[in-house]
Formats: C-alpha cells, sequence, structure tokens
C-alpha cells in the first residue's frame, strides 16, 4: 500500500470541499473496496477523506417510498423491516453479496461505487485499460470466464459485481447526490456506464460528487420482488449470473415488470426489451421464455463463457416462473 | 504405561495462544535494522535472460541487490537431484521463477523498486501439458522430459488379456492442479554472515529439509545454520520444499547487506510462485471375469511435474504404490513417469500423488462394475484385499484387515441402498438430480519403502528437576496437532499429567532431526519414537534405583531431581529402527511399501441442479480404520478438513493456466468451498491397534485427500447417468455434457 493522508469529515460540504480541491483524494466509507484495491496497489489515492461521522445513515419513509442514508450499512438496508416488506429484492441482493463481515462495514454508496472490475484489473501484472488507460485488455485474449455478454466494448469487458445495484436497477431507484456545483438527482439506470472507449470511468458520478441517499418509489411490484444469484459456491462469490425481477401480476396477466441482471455487463443491466413482452401478458412459460429470450438477443459470448448466455436464460425464467407462482415444469 | 490422556479429547497444547490472539506467526515479528526483501520473478515460461535493466527514479544505491552471481555455495536447492536454482541464471524455466532479490528498510520503495526492474527475456519454446511433454514436442528437462518412472509388476499381465470369457474394461481419468492455500502465506526472517553464520526463523513444515538446503546455498558448516520454526499457519504439503526456496532468498539478502532481512508473500505471490497439487492423467486397461474377479490390471500414471524435478519423485512413488488399490489382483503392471513442463514446479500437497491415482481407479471400477453388470460394492467386495494377501508390490498384509466392515458400516451410516434406490426413481422428472456414490481406498503411512531407514529420525526426551518433561523433535505444529499428541504419547507412557510435559519449539540448534513433517509419519513414525524415548527416560531413572513402578507424580519429581543432581542432565533419545521383517527392493519396486494402511470407504451424496447445471455435495460419511485414535477431535478434524479439501478438488478449484502461469491467484476467482458448501461430514473410526504405532496408532492426515473425489464424481454419475473422468468437474463441464445428450436424444 502507497502512503496517504487521512482526514476525517465533520460535516457534508467540507468533506466535499476537501475532496473537489484535491484531485487525488477520494471518499472512504466502509472501506470494504477502496481499502483492499490501495493494498494491491490497484488505486493510489493520495489523500482519504472518511465520511463516516457524517449523518447519511438514516432509512426513512418518505411520501411516494423509502429513502436510505448513503452510509447505511448493507446490513442494516438487509435486515430493515420496511425494505423486507416493501423491497425484498433488495434484501435478497444484499444478502446474496459478500460475507456478513463485509456487509456490517460496507455502505449503500460505497456498494454503488464499488469498481466495475475482473482479475486482470486487480492484478498489477497485467495491463488494464481501466486501472491504466490504453495500456490494453488482457482479458479479451485471456481467460475471460467471468466477463461480460452484454454491453462490452473493445477496450474492457469486466462486469459489475453489486448484487445491490441489480436490485436496485429493478426497483427504479434513484441517486441523490451532491457536489461543488449543487445537488442532484440520477435515476439508477444512467448511474453506471458502459466501457466504450473510456472504461476507466465507471459512473457518471463527478469527482466531487458525494451520494448522499438513495430513493425506492413504492410501487406493487417491488412488493412482489426477488432475486436470484448463481455463483461458483453457496456463499462468497461474485454472480456468474444474476436475476431481479419484481412484477405486478393480477389474474394471472403482468401488469407491470422491472426486470434486471447482474455478473453480465458493465453495469448493471436493466432489460427494457423483456419488460416489453412482459408487461401486459399471460404469466406462463411461453412468456417467460420470450422474455428470457429478449434478454439474450443481444448477448455477444468470450472464449470462455458462452454458458453464461444459456445460464442467464434459465435464471430469468426460474426466477420469473417464482416471482410469478408459476410451475414451468421440465427440466429447462 | 497408562491409558489417562491418549484417547481423550485433551485441551490443544497452542490452542489458547491461537484463540487468544496471542500466537506469535513470522509476520508478528520483528528484528532491529531489518530490512524487507523481495523478488523479482520472470514474465515468461522459458527463455534466455538477455538484459536487467534498472529503471530510473530508484535510488538504486540504497537497495541490496542479490543475483545468482553473488551466491557463495551452490546455486540449487539441496532436495533429491538439486536441479532447481534459487536464482535464475541465463536460462528460466517457468513463469515467476526467481531471477533476482531486492531489499530495503522502506517497504514502499521496494515495491516500487521492483516493479521498475525489467528483465528481458528472449522466450524460447515451451512445453504446458503431459501430452506435449511426453510426445517430446520439445526437450525442456534432461534427455527425454522424465524426471522419473517405476515399473511395478506382479504375476505377469500379459498372459491374462486373451484368456476365455473375460471382459476388458479400458478408461482414461484426469486430476487438475490444486492450490494449497494455508491461511498464512510462506514467510522469514533470516539473519546472515560469515562469522555468525545463517540464522532462518519462519513458517514451515521441514527445519531440517531448509537446514540442509542453507548449508549447500552457503558453503557452510552444520552447526553455523540454525533454522526455528515459527508459529504456522498451515502447510498441506505447501511447506514442506518450499521454504528452503524463500529462507534461502532471505538469508542471500541478509548475507549481502548485513542486516536482518524479513521475506513475506502476498497471496497472489504465494499463489502464483509456489507449489501446487500435481495435475495427472492414469489411464487404466483392466481384465475381469463375468463373476466380478479381477484377473489383470494396466495402470499407466503420468503427473505433470513442472520446470524442476523437486519431489516429483516421491509423490510418484506414491502414486504409483496406491494405483491398484485395497485389492487383491494377481495380476497387475503399473508404469508411471513424472515429467517436465514449463509450469512453476509441482509439489507437496496432503495425499501425495496417492489422491490421483486412487481417483482414476475408484472411478474405473465403477466402470468395471458396469461392465459386468454387478452393483459397483460387489465388485469390490469380491477383490478386497484382506490379512495373507499381496498388495500390487507383493507386500503381504499381515494386520487383520475387513474392508467389507467398512463398507457395511459405511453404507449403514450412509442409507446407501434406500437412497441408491429412491434416487434413481425419483429423478426421472425432477429437476434437481440426486445421486449417491463411494470409494474404497487405502493410504500408506510414514516414508514409502526404505525412506524411513534412510532417514534415521530421532526424537529426545528430557526431564528437569522440576519433574516436567519436554519432548526434543523437529515435527513442526502446522495446525494439525502435533504438540498435542506427543505431550499424550509421552505423558501415557510416563504416567504422569498432560500438563507436565511440553513439546519444545523445533529449532536445529536444539532438536534432533526426527524427519519431515510429512507423509502421514508424525504420530506413527515420530510418536511411536516419542514413546519409546519417554520410556527410556523411565527405565533410566529405574535403573539408577530411583523409581519403582507404580508411583505418583511427585515421586517422580524427586527421581527426577535426584538424578539430575547427581548425574546432570536427564536426556533420553530414541532413533527409528525398521520392524522386522520389513524388506523394501527400491530397484524393482517390491516389497513392504510401508509399515501400515489406514483403510477407508467414503460415500457421497450429491444433487445437480439441471438448470444451473451446480453439483453440491449434500451429505458425507467417512469410515475409516486407522488403529488407535489418540485424540478424537483432532482425528475427526483431520478426517474432516481433509474430505473439504477434497470437495474442493473435486467440484471448485480450478486452476486455470495461460502460458505456463496460474491466471487465477486471487481467493475471488480461484474457488475453493466455504463452509456453505460443505456437507455435514460424519467420521466413524475403526480402531485396531497397530502394534508399529504409539499405542496402536498409524496415520492419518493425507487419507481423507483420497475418497472424496471419486465417492463424488460416482454419486455424479448416479444422479446424471452420464460420465465424468475429470476433476475439477466445473458446471460448464456438467452442462456440456448434459446438453450433449440431450442433443443425442
Amino acid at each position: 500500500m502507497n502512503p496517504f493522508t487521512y482526514k476525517r469529515a465533520t460535516d457534508q460540504s467540507g468533506a466535499i470541499r476537501e475532496v473537489a480541491g484535491n484531485a487525488n483524494a477520494k471518499f472512504l466509507a466502509g472501506g470494504t473496496n477502496l481499502i483492499d484495491l490501495m493494498k494491491m496497489n490497484v488505486q493510489q489515492p493520495a489523500e482519504l477523506v472518511d465520511i463516516n461521522r457524517l449523518a447519511l445513515k438514516r432509512i426513512e419513509k418518505t411520501p411516494t417510498g423509502l429513502r436510505i442514508g448513503a452510509l447505511a450499512s448493507n446490513s442494516e438496508v438487509a435486515t430493515n423491516a420496511l425494505v423486507r416488506e416493501n423491497f425484498p429484492v433488495l434484501s435478497e441482493a444484499l444478502l446474496a453479496g459478500a460475507s456478513p463481515q463485509l456487509r456490517n462495514m460496507a455502505t449503500v454508496g460505497g456498494n454503488l461505487l464499488q469498481r466495475t472490475r475482473c482479475y486482470y484489473f486487480m492484478d498489477t501484472a497485467f495491463p488494464c485499460n481501466k486501472r491504466v488507460p490504453g495500456s490494453g485488455c488482457p482479458a479479451i485474449p485471456g481467460f475471460n470466464r467471468i466477463h461480460a455478454i452484454l454491453g462490452a466494448s473493445d477496450k474492457c469487458i469486466a462486469v459489475h459485481p453489486s448484487d445491490m445495484a441489480v436490485a436496485l436497477a429493478a426497483l427504479d431507484a434513484v441517486v441523490n447526490v451532491e457536489g461543488a456545483a449543487g445537488a442532484r438527482q440520477i435515476p439508477i439506470i444512467d448511474f453506471h456506464r458502459l466501457p466504450g472507449d473510456t472504461p476507466h470511468v465507471d459512473t457518471n458520478l463527478r469527482a466531487d460528487e458525494l451520494i448522499v441517499s438513495v430513493d425506492l418509489p413504492s410501487s406493487a411490484f417491488a412488493r412482489r420482488s426477488r432475486y436470484l444469484k448463481i455463483r461458483d459456491r453457496a456463499q462468497y462469490a461474485f454472480a456468474l449470473v444474476s436475476v431481479a425481477a419484481a412484477l405486478d401480476v393480477q389474474q394471472g396477466r403482468i401488469g407491470a415488470a422491472r426486470l434486471a441482471l447482474g455478473g453480465v455487463a458493465h453495469k448493471p443491466w436493466r432489460a427494457l426489451e423483456a419488460e416489453k413482452i412482459l408487461t401486459g401478458a399471460q404469466a406462463n412459460a411461453q412468456t417467460f421464455k420470450a422474455a428470457a429470450e429478449a434478454v439474450v438477443k443481444d448477448a455477444v459470448p468470450q472464449k470462455h463463457n458462452a454458458f453464461k448466455i444459456e445460464l442467464a436464460r434459465r435464471a430469468v425464467v426460474r426466477l420469473l416462473s417464482d416471482v410469478a407462482g408459476v410451475m414451468t415444469g421440465g427440466a429447462a | 504405561m497408562s491409558d489417562q490422556n491418549i484417547g481423550k479429547p485433551v485441551p490443544r497444547k497452542e490452542g489458547r495462544a491461537k484463540v487468544t490472539g496471542a500466537a506469535r506467526y513470522v509476520d508478528d515479528l520483528a528484528v532491529p535494522g531489518m530490512l524487507y526483501g523481495v523478488t523479482v520473478r520472470s514474465h515468461v515460461a522459458r527463455g534466455r535472460i538477455s538484459e536487467i535493466i534498472f529503471g530510473d527514479r530508484i535510488p538504486w544505491d540504497e537497495f541490496t541487490v542479490v543475483t545468482a552471481r553473488d551466491i557463495p555455495g551452490a546455486n540449487a536447492v539441496a532436495l533429491i537431484l538439486n536441479d532447481q536454482p534459487y536464482l535464475a541464471d541465463r536460462i528460466v524455466n517457468h513463469a515467476e521463477e526467481p531471477i533476482l532479490l531486492l531489499a530495503h528498510e522502506d517497504k514502499y520503495l521496494l515495491e516500487e523498486a521492483r516493479r521498475a526492474v525489467r528483465v528481458e527475456i528472449e522466450p524460447l519454446p515451451a512445453v504446458f501439458s503431459i501430452e506435449d511433454s511426453l510426445a517430446k514436442k520439445e526437450i525442456v528437462w534432461g534427455e527425454d522430459n522424465v524426471f522419473k518412472s517405476f515399473l511395478v509388476e506382479k504375476g505377469n499381465v500379459d498372459e491374462v488379456w486373451d484368456s476365455p470369457g473375460l471382459v476388458v474394461v479400458e478408461g482414461v481419468y484426469a486430476t487438475g492442479a490444486q492450490e494449497q492455500l494455508y491461511i498464512e502465506t510462506n514467510g522469514v526472517i533470516a539473519t546472515a554472515s560469515r562469522e555468525e553464520g545463517v540464522v532462518v526463523q519462519g513458517s514451515m513444515q521441514c527445519p531440517y529439509y531448509v537446514h540442509k538446503a542453507l548449508v549447500k546455498l552457503f558453503d557452510l558448516p552444520e552447526d553455523k545454520v540454525r533454522v526455528i520454526q515459527t508459529e504456522t499457519g498451515g502447510g498441506f504439503g505447501g511447506k514442506e520444499e518450499y521454504p528452503s526456496m524463500i529462507a534461502g532468498h532471505a538469508a542471500l539478502l541478509a548475507w549481502k547487506s548485513g542486516r536482518p532481512v524479513k521475506m513475506i508473500y502476498d497471496r497472489a505471490e504465494d499463489m502464483t510462485a509456489t507449489t501446487k497439487r500435481h495435475p495427472s492423467r492414469t489411464r487404466h486397461r483392466t481384465a475381469v471375469t463375468r463373476a466380478g474377479q479381477l484377473l489383470g490390471m494396466e495402470i499407466d500414471f503420468v503427473i505433470d511435474g513442472g520446470a524442476y524435478a523437486t519431489l516429483s519423485a516421491v509423490v510418484l512413488s506414491r502414486g504409483t504404490i496406491h494405483a491398484a488399490g485395497p485389492y487383491n489382483c494377481p495380476n497387475v503392471r503399473i508404469r508411471s513417469r513424472a515429467v517436465a513442463t514449463n509450469a512453476p514446479p509441482h509439489g507437496a500437497f496432503r495425499g501425495f500423488g496417492a489422491p490421483q491415482s486412487i481417483f482414476a481407479l475408484e472411478r474405473h471400477l465403477d466402470k468395471v462394475a458396469a461392465a459386468v453388470g454387478l452393483a459397483p460394492e460387489e465388485l469390490r467386495r469380491r477383490n478386497f484385499i484382506s490379512r495373507g494377501e499381496t498388495t500390487a508390490t507383493g507386500q503381504v498384509i499381515r494386520e487383520e484387515v475387513d474392508m467389507g466392515a467398512l463398507l457395511d458400516r459405511a453404507f449403514e451410516l450412509s442409507d446407501y441402498h434406500a437412497k441408491r434406490e429412491r434416487f434413481s426413481r425419483e429423478n426421472v422428472g425432477n429437476k434437481i438430480k440426486r445421486g449417491i456414490g463411494f470409494a474404497s481406498f487405502m493410504h500408506g503411512a510414514g516414508f514409502t519403502g526404505s525412506g524411513e531407514k534412510y532417514l534415521q529420525s530421532v526424537v529426545g526426551c528430557e526431564a528437569t528437576a522440576e519433574g516436567r518433561v519436554r519432548v526434543l523433535a523437529a515435527s513442526t505444529e502446522i495446525g494439525q496437532g502435533t504438540n498435542t499428541i506427543f505431550a499424550q504419547i509421552a505423558a501415557d507412557a510416563l504416567g504422569l499429567d498432560y500438563e507436565r510435559v511440553e513439546v519444545v519449539r523445533p529449532d536445529t540448534a536444539s532438536v534432533p532431526n526426527s524427519g519431515p513433517t510429512v507423509a502421514s509419519r508424525t504420530c506413527m513414525i515420530v510418536g511411536k519414537l516419542v514413546e519409546s524415548a519417554a520410556l527410556q527416560l523411565k527405565q533410566t531413572l529405574a535403573g539408577a534405583g530411583l523409581l519403582q513402578e507404580p508411583y505418583t507424580a511427585e515421586e517422580f519429581e524427586r527421581a527426577c531431581r535426584e538424578y539430575i543432581e547427581k548425574n546432570g542432565a536427564l536426556k533420553s533419545f530414541s532413533q527409528y529402527r525398521q520392524p522386522e521383517g520389513v524388506e523394501w527392493d527400491d530397484e524393482h519396486y517390491r516389497g513392504d511399501a510401508y509399515g501400515a494402511y489406514a483403510w477407508a470407504v467414503y460415500v457421497a451424496e450429491v444433487s445437480v441442479d439441471t438448470l444451473t447445471y451446480e453439483a453440491r455435495v449434500e451429505d458425507f460419511v467417512a469410515v475409516q480404520e486407522v488403529g488407535r485414535v489418540i485424540h478424537p477431535v483432532l482425528a475427526a478434524g483431520q478426517i474432516e478438513g481433509g474430505v473439504a479439501q477434497g470437495v474442493g478438488w473435486t467440484l471448485y478449484e480450478s486452476v486455470v493456466w495461460a502460458g505456463g502461469r496460474m491466471a487465477n491467484g486471487q481467493m475471488t476467482n480461484y474457488i475453493i468451498p466455504t463452509s456453505a458448501d460443505i456437507p455435514p461430514i460424519r467420521v466413524h473410526f475403526f480402531e485396531n491397534p497397530y502394534a508399529g504405532g504409539p499405542a496402536g496408532a498409524k496415520g492419518i492426515g493425507e487419507l481423507p485427500m483420497d475418497g472424496p473425489a471419486p465417492a463424488i464424481l460416482n454419486a455424479v454419475e448416479h444422479a446424471t447417468g452420464v460420465r465424468f473422468d475429470s476433476v475439477p468437474l466445473t458446471p460448464e463441464a456438467i452442462m456440456e455434457a448434459l446438453e450433449g445428450e440431450a442433443v443425442k436424444a
């Protein structure tokens, strides 16, 4: 780890000023991703501004839904009664991620800002366009089992590792941020970026902007939402493919649908085409299979991860069937 | 001898220090004036070093830089063939091969400096697979890429193939590399100078291996080299030979700088640069009668040794001897080879070649059973070895062996027959397929063949004037319980409380060479020496007329005090002597390969999700006969840990190779199972005391690594109806096979 200076922020605007004034400064919340990256020399901030003392931990009801403070821990959110009742997919997704120790430390804001990454990004023995822009991508010709099947570029095929953010994508969450230039709201779907030619930029957040909270609008579909994560072992592994699904089903017909996937792209992947197929259709196996086909229609496998396409298809069908309470039968 | 401690779950000697955090591992230690050391390694698998360029912006005059030219003695890690250099000189033979060493007191600057060294290497063609090595696609070692080969012959297998009424069954089986993944990475602290000699302390299994290597590296007399084991966070074989390398590196830096040097690998370096389990490929050709009698077995066993010979010859030896399993077959030929590739050298890992060859055999026997229309257990029952019969090396089994009874118990505990029948019925139409399978096997304890005879291990026992007993041995506590069981054995031999016995920290300046902590030998071989050294202590006191049985602790204490006042130190030493009637022919690989075997039957129950292709082990039963159990909790822990490691090897742990380098050397992408992936493991011991072991105990540490892989894949075959003959078995492989079936159907 490189030496760095550490400052503890006591107020929000002071924290923002401090980071705005130093191009090589970073906010420190739970530290569960940033500190790892620093230890491995992947990131080398010269200054850390610790925001853990800021009053951003509250989870509170709003007229339209729920507001979750950026410093609320993943554990607190996952076990919150309002979250579990109204947004079960978020609780399930959080509990599917990391380990209890990490969830106790990790925050909502930090989870959103964890780096989109792959093992080449984490290993400084390799070049990486995300770590050192223009240095090349060894994942594309290399071992790329965990990598993207959707939205990748010829510069980067890494996937966003968050479970929480996939749930937020299916819940139409809005991220509230504040920066030197003032406050603004970023819809979750616009928060993370695809790699394109600038894979070193993961999000549309500006360097001096601080996430202060996340808003979740209440809805019927949000109350009927689930998360399915498929991974290499039962705990403590990133998703190979994950699915967040939210459905409003009335008399067998789907009123509203939200579908998002994790582990498949550089950002949480909202499946808008599939949602169109689901909306207004009968909740049955045929509909779900059609939705799954729409999800992977534009999927492009890497050399070692063609299995992910079939896995994504199957995971979508399984989860939609579970959420709708429909038996789809058959082996697949 | 009393029976106060053996067989009881006494507290672990080092348990309190570990759970309270008081135990000091090497990275917890610091020495005044200490520098840190790092290694600059090869980025190519094979090539010629043309230039070493030291980049700008680094104050190189502040650094200690060591290359091959700075080595005072021999530039080879002393082991078996001494072919592996400490630092590559002109030629590199594997990725991550050490080329140059750096030391500085500032860790951060040191890391920058390491990155600023550019080694220009002209690549040479390299070999990365067993097949290419055997085909001599490129000669990368010696004349033919073969480190070692063995031929074991029993009867005449050539004559059986044409016999009428025979069924001949063939198969090919493969296993992958596996990282030991001990919790504590490799690390040492060294001080060194011509005047004072070399002192190394660190994490290790075999202090005297390191000692021997340093003597040659520095060309010093033996008494000028001292090696001390610090608290060690796991080994599994991964700290058998590799500590000789890192110890040498740190000592070279200390020698040149004149300052103490600490060297600790981070996880990525430890995973990519140090040893792993040998990948293997085994071919079987078996002749069996229609009644299920094994008549002939021809086995071709090959392991990938990586770039240097290191321990491959002995790994191959153990794998070869275990290749025909606990069966009585009249005609056997086992041909085996350890071949060179340009991977980092593969090394010792729990089981030491046996898990590889046993995997092949126990998968193959399910195929043989199917070919003659027998249930898998019925085929094995008809061929199990028993007392008076001979193994593949012609070793006559002298102990009572009842594999059938182990099988019965394992089937009873796992409800094997009912589940076998029920799963077959229920799997039709279910998305989750379930299966149950088993493996039966044996594992020899101690060094192979004449190994123990050559080692001539020595253990000492010392009594203090306070009547406390100190066990002096080089056998290391690496989490498996050495200190606890030695204290139990010595305490019972002397009829004393467990608390009166202390096991001295291994330090080559103060303990005799009791041999390496490997090969399931610590309890059975070294423990027996502890027992006899302790008994000698008692005899010495009795011979001096100071002690008479029965005696109290106070009487023992008084006897010790009086003896020491009169004669000075009270010590006894016991040296290994090969038991009568044990014969081994090294040239023809015939005879008594091991003093004793542990015997086992393991049953695995699995589920395979046909939607996600995830295979899980749902239940596991491990039944074994290991002689007398010294410590029931530690013994069960050894079995559970070995089974967990076996589950990992079978279903999770996939070393991905890219150009001869491990491409997934991180714990996020080298997947080991967590506790949530490990099934309930029900351990059952049969205790049949073995005369050659302390209180009747045999070796146990490696045994549980042998059974899980074949038992699990036998269960997966039952669940899916598809044969899988290589590990690791990933979900992708299952998908490919099941989808292939679906396409055909």
